[in-house]
């Protein structure tokens, strides 16, 4: 990389920094108590680029490189994971598939929108009985003349509270032994399009998780991303820059945790002396910095590769399984040296350790991509 | 209109020795901001263009390329290993030079003080090297015919002013609210060469008005400031405490 590359990306820290610590720092705590999304402080996003990071700036986007994005999810996910959450989520596998699979009529008509904050986007894979298993989605949309009538049910929709483009994963074949799965744009107040109740869930609580059903939801046959058929090589190709953004995420969460826990080690005394010359919290510090750091760089040569064109899958798998196990890791510790404040919801230790704990269930439980990244050794 | 924007990029860890300079350690004067801001609303106002100026290691450039990507025009970083541990008056000679480089320039603007060593010299100094009218401490500002109208408040007194341009100010910090950063404008502020770099023979300067030599003050340690704080108990009932209390309060010179 040379020096201008790197000059860019610390600009842009610089820049989601200020706005993160100015705007939603004050704000992080009580929307994670009352689960409630930041609208306010979303709308101010969309103005600034960060809903539309990686889009060309004909449509309306900031044209950042993946670095770039990396760097903005894990200074958002370092204050409020729960928006950067939102922000990852929306940028890679909400807008990203329309960019990489859909049809210049179909980038003008939704990616301006999105990129701009006005629209929210959200990928629909996961149904009560697939997850891990996406080929075993049970969803539909069956041809009816000009359209498509999809029925759906999805779960654990990130964003699912206020999305409006949904990324329908669903079976297109009449035959329902042949899984063939593709991609149906599915757009909120479409009549069947229906938003089931918010998760009241452990962590992300400003993130409105819902499920998303169509019942006999019409749309037209030109909401279909790609060709029929082409539903997992989308899926994969956005899981792939989803994850990057998860390991991102879950580095900004880690970061966060760190520098809490420095803080409190730095003012709290116990003995006569501030916790932090104490060799068992010097040790704690030293593996949080190290566990930060490594997740941080495998998270940038996942982004780097992508910035090259080069093939990022492993290291995309790699560096979220690394990171989001660093982060539970990290969490943990810094409750760990808060002591019992740690438990408490008077430090903000006890949401970072809550918000990391899903980055190893959701993009891929951390054994899906083992598994993935084994495939990749073997063959 | 051409405004030039003087600013510095700040140690964020200024004072506490032996830490590590990271990427993220420096920033741009919280101060100066306002400047930039100020700049770029006249600016739009008025049209025109905005220069930024820094003296600094080439680090600095980080920061001209951030206020770049606010909205500013071009910057100018005045780099030369010369100018090491300049201090405020050596500051002023070269961003005076530098500024004398630009012309013709209407307008320069100063933070109020920087957060690392908190002066608040080189804003008036340097309008003294160049021979310009100064307000300082600004909070508002309106264009006349014949240059501008401020207004500052000092001693609870608001002071308004009528000054011809060319003139310079240091801005209020809180009297306007700098924009973010809008992500799309970070590429673009890297597209062409935006940022010059001048050293010591651009500036026309000879080595014994800047840096160590061209110092006259020096500056012997920076330490952390330690606040002392004691709690001691007083004896007896509240009556003796009360009593004993307005005695040491008394001796100590805060009361009666």
């Amino acid at each position: 990389m040379n020096s201008g590359l790197v000059q860019k990306h610390e600009v842009v820290r610089r820049a989601a920094r200020r706005f993160c610590e100015a705007e939603l720092r004050p704000i992080a705590k009580e929307v994670d108590q009352e689960a409630r999304f930041p609208w306010e402080v979303a709308e101010k996003m969309g103005k600034l680029g960060y809903f539309g990071m990686q889009v060309p700036r004909e449509l309306g986007g900031a044209d950042l490189d993946s670095i770039s994005y990396a760097i903005v999810v894990e200074e958002i996910s370092r204050v409020c994971a729960a928006l950067g959450l939102c922000i990852t989520v929306h940028n890679s596998v909400g807008v990203y598939p329309i960019l990489a699979f859909g049809s210049d009529e179909q980038k003008r008509r939704w990616v301006p929108p999105l990129a701009r904050g006005e629209k929210i986007g959200a990928f629909c894979l996961t149904e009560p009985n697939a997850g891990s298993d996406a080929a075993g989605i049970e969803s539909t949309a069956v041809r009816d003349g000009d359209g498509y009538v999809l029925n759906a049910n999805k779960v654990f929709v990130t964003n699912g509270g206020i999305a409006d483009t949904c990324l329908m994963f669903v079976r297109t074949h009449p035959d329902a032994e042949k899984k063939e799965i593709s991609v149906v744009v599915a757009e909120r107040g479409t009549p069947g399009f229906v938003v089931g109740d918010l998760e009241d869930l452990c962590g992300m609580r400003a993130n409105p998780v819902s499920s998303i059903r169509l019942y006999d939801c019409r749309v037209p046959l030109s909401n279909l991303l790609g060709k029929e058929g082409q539903g997992l090589r989308i899926g994969l190709a956005a899981l792939d820059t989803g994850r990057m953004g998860i390991a991102a995420q879950s580095t900004g969460i880690a970061q966060g945790a760190l520098d809490e826990g420095l803080r409190y080690a730095r003012q709290r005394r116990q003995f006569k002396v501030p916790i932090e010359r104490h060799q068992a919290i010097q040790m704690m510090l030293a593996d949080m910095a190290t566990l930060v750091d490594a997740a941080r760089l495998m998270t940038y040569r996942a982004a780097a590769f992508r910035d090259m064109g080069r093939p990022f899958s492993q290291a995309s798998a790699m560096a979220k399984l690394y990171a989001s196990e660093a982060s539970c890791k990290v969490t943990d510790l810094a409750v760990q040296i808060h002591g019992g404040y740690g438990y408490s919801k008077s430090y903000p230790v006890e949401r970072y350790y809550r918000d990391a704990r899903v980055t190893r269930i959701y993009e891929g439980t951390s054994e899906v991509h083992r598994m993935v990244i084994a495939r990749g050794l073997t063959g | 209109m051409h405004i030039i924007v003087c600013i510095k990029s700040v140690s964020l860890t200024a004072g506490s020795e032996g830490a590590l300079r990271s990427y993220d350690a420096v920033e741009v004067n919280p101060f100066d901001r306002p400047a930039i801001e100020t700049a770029l609303s006249l600016r739009e106002a008025m049209g025109g263009r905005v220069t930024t100026l820094s003296m600094g290691p080439e680090s600095t450039l980080t920061s001209l390329m951030e206020a770049l990507a606010m909205g500013v025009d071009r910057g100018v970083l005045a780099c030369d290993p010369a100018f090491a541990g300049s201090d405020t008056l050596a500051t002023s000679t070269v961003l005076a030079a530098a500024i004398r480089r630009l012309r013709p320039f209407d307008l320069v603007l100063f933070g109020t003080r920087t957060s690392d060593s908190d002066t608040g010299q080189v804003g008036s100094q340097t309008a003294v090297l160049l021979d310009i009218p100064l307000v300082g401490l600004v909070h508002a500002i309106e264009t006349t015919p014949a240059g501008l109208r401020v207004e500052r408040t000092a001693d609870h007194f608001v002071e308004r002013y009528e000054i011809t341009l060319p003139a310079a100010l240091t801005i209020q910090s809180g009297s306007v609210q700098p924009r973010e950063i809008d992500l799309a404008s970070i590429g673009p502020a890297f597209e062409g060469d935006k940022v010059a770099m001048w050293g010591l023979k651009d500036l026309g300067l000879s080595r014994e008005q800047v840096g160590d030599a061209g110092s006259p003050t020096r500056v012997r340690s920076i330490s952390r400031a330690v606040q002392q704080k004691a709690c001691e108990f007083l004896n007896g009932n509240p009556l003796e405490q009360a009593d004993e209390l307005m005695r040491r309060l008394a001796e100590a010179g805060m009361i009666g």
